[in-house]
């Protein structure tokens, strides 16, 4: 029997007891080992922050790179070498603060790449400041003054921005969130999937106690359908899963909002253009030939004869 | 008139005219009779209706490298090129100009700038000349003995567009043809050359070939008196073919070439050609064997630009962005990631006027500090430039080599003068082209990606079979792995340092500085991009008065201190001249910082407009005869 490969690495993980991530990291290790991913075929690429951390945590190959920048980082991973399964963690700073322009051109884009946001209403690491998902007029106790700045509806963003599956789990729902998070790997375009995640140190509002109050599961109600079966109904779903992800407060759904299969992804867009593109990319196509270029002189004179002229004697 | 050797032409009108396209025919047109041609492109930051001209040189005996004043046919589509550029006439030229304008008055010009009207009219009124196109073009004749060339351009256009049934509103559109036609036959190039420019250039739209030689034919009607009114000599350049292309083109091929596999890019004047060009060729087969795919990214801002090619580069691609300054300084974060987990990117960077968005559409060489030393912490970096077409051909190549060789981020150091500047070269010797890739491993067990036993960890591509490996822009231990131990820290942050050393040692010498003009100099000017040109121009015409030398610095970081100090070794250092297109001189300092040698005779230019051949000159003279400590130049609308 093959030897199963351990999707743990043995670092020790910084993260204060009792934080929402510990989930979090229970969740991809187990939907990995589930999907049984190859190591060197997958690769999670992070931000900065706490949840950042996280592909130091996971042995899979792993870039950790900077505040709000995981999305083009991944974006260039992925287009580079389309074989790869790319997964984004980030911050709710991360992804819609510093970097919420890049979060927004990937739905766009609908590139084959799963973003899992980390949503703890808070930037962790220096100290408990406001982030751009804690809502107007809250206090949560690092705060001087309660938030000046309204919170932004990641799920929302989602859909507008055109992400072709986006999901809601719970850090500490951790069997269903593995489940998200196996659906939007498997999923072909852009998944996203919002976590919330109490943040144990600086966020005395949004605490493991309030989530398990608020929070339900959309799959309880057997109605609820998100995903697009025929190309017809998008529009239909996405206004359901728009109204849907209104929702807050007392009762806070978790679950699949929308998928629609039926966008090109941008693999695909692509294919259109660079016809042999994805099975031939750019970290596989032919570049030299013994360290010289892949054409000959006559070849490279054919290949831009449009700048070229003869002299006519 | 006697017979030149080569000829400087002004052909200028509002932006949108089609300029640029008149410079593509009659390049291309010039360049298939033999001659040499460089043009200069000077626009604003304007769509429609500013000022642009061309500064073209032909040249029957070489292939040009510079630009300069006076000119000998001065072709307006507009007023506005008439009062711009009527004191840059040489003697017995010629002026072009619409009829339909002789009596336009400088104030009846809105689309100049206030400031440059009241200049010209203050010039104007010094030589006692009514600010009307009629009275200049007087002017020009009896005092200049220029020989004014009238066309009726509302008048000839109307014939075509009655004759081919062409919508009237779609008129402007053969402007360029008719300015391109009349300088053809003021020249007397011969129509089969005009033709070949035209079909060249109207390949994907064939009846505007028809169009323009019957424009043709009616200008030549309307001006046959002065056919061959300027005489340059029959070509004698002993080469069969040539390129005839823009520095962005150059560098566009050259990056194909080279094996660049993800370009990205966000808009920016100069650097966004160079992609639309790699875009253009996307993919592409010659005999069988697939070039490409290329997958060109326009990406949301130039944060993702940098991001995405250092991503697509961890996956194994050779990878690139171009830019300009303003993009440049968003991409520093990125740079320094890059630095940090040594991964190969080259970022093309394309110099315009800054500070902010500054002169956008204008030259400098202003950011050579920002391309050496712009981000946080210290790690290795490469800053290349290159002085003319050919070298940012095959320095786009090495570059990419150098980077994935040491496994740093290298700068391109461009401008926008070569970004848009056409010129006809040597078809580039692919032959010398090598792609060097560096020490990769394919599959490993146990793979460290930052291995502490050598400068150079051999590198791994996301992807690798039986490879796990991470990256951090946090300080890491060799798999990747955060690690603060300070005697890792020294470890990891010496290495990543240290890898300048063996760029320095290995780089071969013409990739660090080129060496021109005399052995034994009286005179060393130092400079590099732009500059090259100009210079090597100068120190041949100066030559049998001054004995001069130039160095064109290549490598700017890490400098070449070693050969430096060699080639100055023998020469007094109040004898150095640095140039640049900038306020500061920055080279002066980068060299003091260097190797200790403190320059002070500089000649700057910031005025947006490259150095010209008659101003360069005279600065040297002044410098050499006046004992002038700095100069500043501003020749050039």
């Amino acid at each position: 029997m093959e030897r199963k490969w351990d999707y743990k690495t043995s670092l020790w993980v910084d993260w204060c007891p009792g934080c929402g991530n510990f989930g979090i990291l229970t969740a991809v290790v187990k939907a990995f080992e589930e999907l049984g991913l190859d190591p060197s075929k997958t690769v999670i690429v992070s931000g900065i922050g706490c949840s950042s951390k996280i592909p130091h945590f996971v042995n899979v190959n792993g870039v950790h790179t900077l505040h709000g920048r995981a999305i083009p980082f991944a974006m260039g991973i992925k287009l580079a070498n389309p074989e790869l399964t790319v997964i984004v963690h980030g911050g709710d700073g991360d992804l819609l603060g510093i970097g919420a322009g890049h979060f927004v051109a990937l739905g766009r884009r609908n590139l084959d790449i799963v973003v899992i946001m980390h949503n703890n209403g808070v930037y962790g690491l220096t100290k408990g400041q406001a982030s751009p998902t804690l809502p107007l007029g809250v206090k949560t106790k690092a705060l001087a003054k309660p938030n000046i700045q309204q919170a932004v509806n990641p799920i929302l963003l989602a859909l507008a921005s055109g992400y072709t599956f986006v999901a809601r789990g719970y850090a500490f729902e951790s069997t269903h969130l593995k489940n998200l998070i196996k659906m939007a790997i498997k999923h072909r375009g852009a998944a996203f999937i919002d976590v919330l995640q109490p943040c144990i140190t600086f966020n005395d509002v949004f605490t493991a106690e309030f989530y398990r109050k608020a929070i339900y599961k959309l799959d309880d109600d057997p109605s609820w359908d998100p995903v697009v079966r025929k190309p017809e109904e998008a529009r239909e779903k996405l206004l359901k899963s728009i109204e849907k992800s209104l929702e807050w407060g007392d009762r806070i759904p978790i679950g699949v909002f929308y998928v629609n299969e039926y966008v090109l992804t941008f693999e695909e867009r692509l294919n259109k253009r660079l016809y042999k593109y994805p099975a031939i990319n750019p970290s596989n196509a032919t570049i030299e030939i013994n360290g010289k270029s892949i054409l000959s002189q006559q070849e490279f004179e054919e290949l831009f004869k449009d700048y070229i002229v003869v002299v006519e004697r | 008139m006697f017979i030149l050797k080569e000829i400087g032409i002004i052909l200028g009108g509002p932006q949108g005219a089609g300029l640029e396209t008149s410079m593509a025919i009659l390049g291309r047109a010039l360049t298939r009779k033999g001659y040499g041609v460089i043009a200069d492109r000077e626009y604003f930051s304007n769509i429609t209706g500013r000022h642009s001209y061309i500064h073209m040189l032909i040249s029957s005996t070489k292939l040009p490298r510079s630009l300069g004043y006076p000119v000998e046919i001065l072709a307006s589509i507009d007023a506005e090129t008439v009062f711009t550029h009527f004191k840059d006439v040489a003697e017995k030229g010629v002026v072009i100009y619409d009829k339909n304008q002789l009596d336009k008055n400088i104030d009846n010009v809105p689309s100049m700038e206030d400031y440059t009207r009241e200049r010209i009219k203050i010039i104007l009124a010094r030589l006692g000349v009514n600010p009307t196109i009629e009275n200049i073009v007087s002017y020009l004749e009896k005092e200049r003995n220029v020989v004014p060339i009238e066309i009726d351009f509302i008048s000839i256009i109307r014939k075509i567009t009655e004759r081919f049934k062409i919508d009237p509103r779609q008129a402007s559109r053969y402007v360029s043809g008719l300015i391109v036609s009349a300088i053809s036959i003021v020249i007397g190039l011969e129509e089969k050359f005009v033709r070949y420019g035209f079909e060249q250039q109207f390949r994907e739209r064939r009846h505007l070939i028809e169009h323009n030689m019957a424009l043709y034919e009616l200008v030549y009607d309307s001006i046959a008196t002065f056919r061959n009114i300027v005489k340059v000599d029959a070509p004698r350049i002993a080469l069969n073919k040539l390129m005839i292309l823009t520095g962005n083109d150059a560098i566009a091929i050259a990056k194909i070439i080279a094996g660049v596999r993800y370009q990205s890019y966000y808009p920016i004047t100069p650097a966004a050609d160079e992609s639309f060009t790699i875009e253009k060729y996307e993919y592409n087969e010659v005999n069988g064997k697939a070039v490409g795919p290329i997958v060109v990214m326009q990406t949301e801002d130039e944060i993702a630009a940098i991001c995405s090619a250092i991503g697509a580069s961890l996956s194994g691609a050779r990878s690139s962005t171009a830019t300009s300054g303003p993009g440049f300084d968003l991409m520093v974060e990125g740079i320094s990631f890059a630095g940090a987990n040594e991964v190969p990117v080259v970022i093309t960077y394309y110099q315009r006027g800054g500070p902010s968005t500054g002169q956008p559409t204008r030259g400098s060489q202003s950011d050579l500090m920002n391309a050496v030393f712009a981000a946080h912490g210290e790690f290795a970096r490469v800053v290349l430039s290159s002085g003319d077409h050919v070298e940012a051909f095959h320095d786009t190549v090495e570059a990419f080599n150098i980077a994935e060789k040491y496994q740093v981020p290298v700068i391109h150091l461009l401008d926008k003068f070569l970004a848009n500047m056409i010129a006809s070269v040597p078809v580039p010797d692919i032959d010398r082209v090598k792609i060097e890739r560096g020490k990769i491993v394919f599959s490993r067990s146990n793979y460290k990606r930052f291995d502490l036993s050598n400068l150079i960890s051999p590198r791994a591509y996301l992807g690798a079979d039986n490879i796990v490996m991470w990256h951090s822009g946090d300080e890491h231990d060799e798999y990747g792995h955060i690690v603060e131990d300070p005697e890792n820290r020294l470890k990891m942050y010496s290495k990543r340092i240290e890898k300048m050393k063996l760029v320095l040692e290995e780089t071969p010498s013409d990739i660090k500085m080129g060496v021109y003009g005399d052995k034994n100099p009286d005179y060393i000017i130092v400079g590099w991009g732009s500059v090259k040109g100009v210079a090597l121009d100068a120190i041949e015409m100066l030559g049998d008065r001054i004995k001069l030398c130039y160095i064109n610095m290549k490598l700017l970081w890490p400098f070449p201190q070693k050969e430096f100090l060699e080639i100055v070794k023998d020469i007094p250092r109040d004898r150095i001249i640095a140039v640049e297109h900038s306020h500061g001189v920055n080279i002066a300092s980068l060299i003091a910082m260097s190797t200790g040698i403190t320059i002070d005779r500089k000649i700057a230019k910031f005025t947006g407009r490259p150095i010209t051949l008659n101003e360069f000159i005279e600065a040297i003279e002044k410098i050499v005869y006046r004992n002038e400590k700095r100069m500043v130049l501003a020749y050039g609308a």
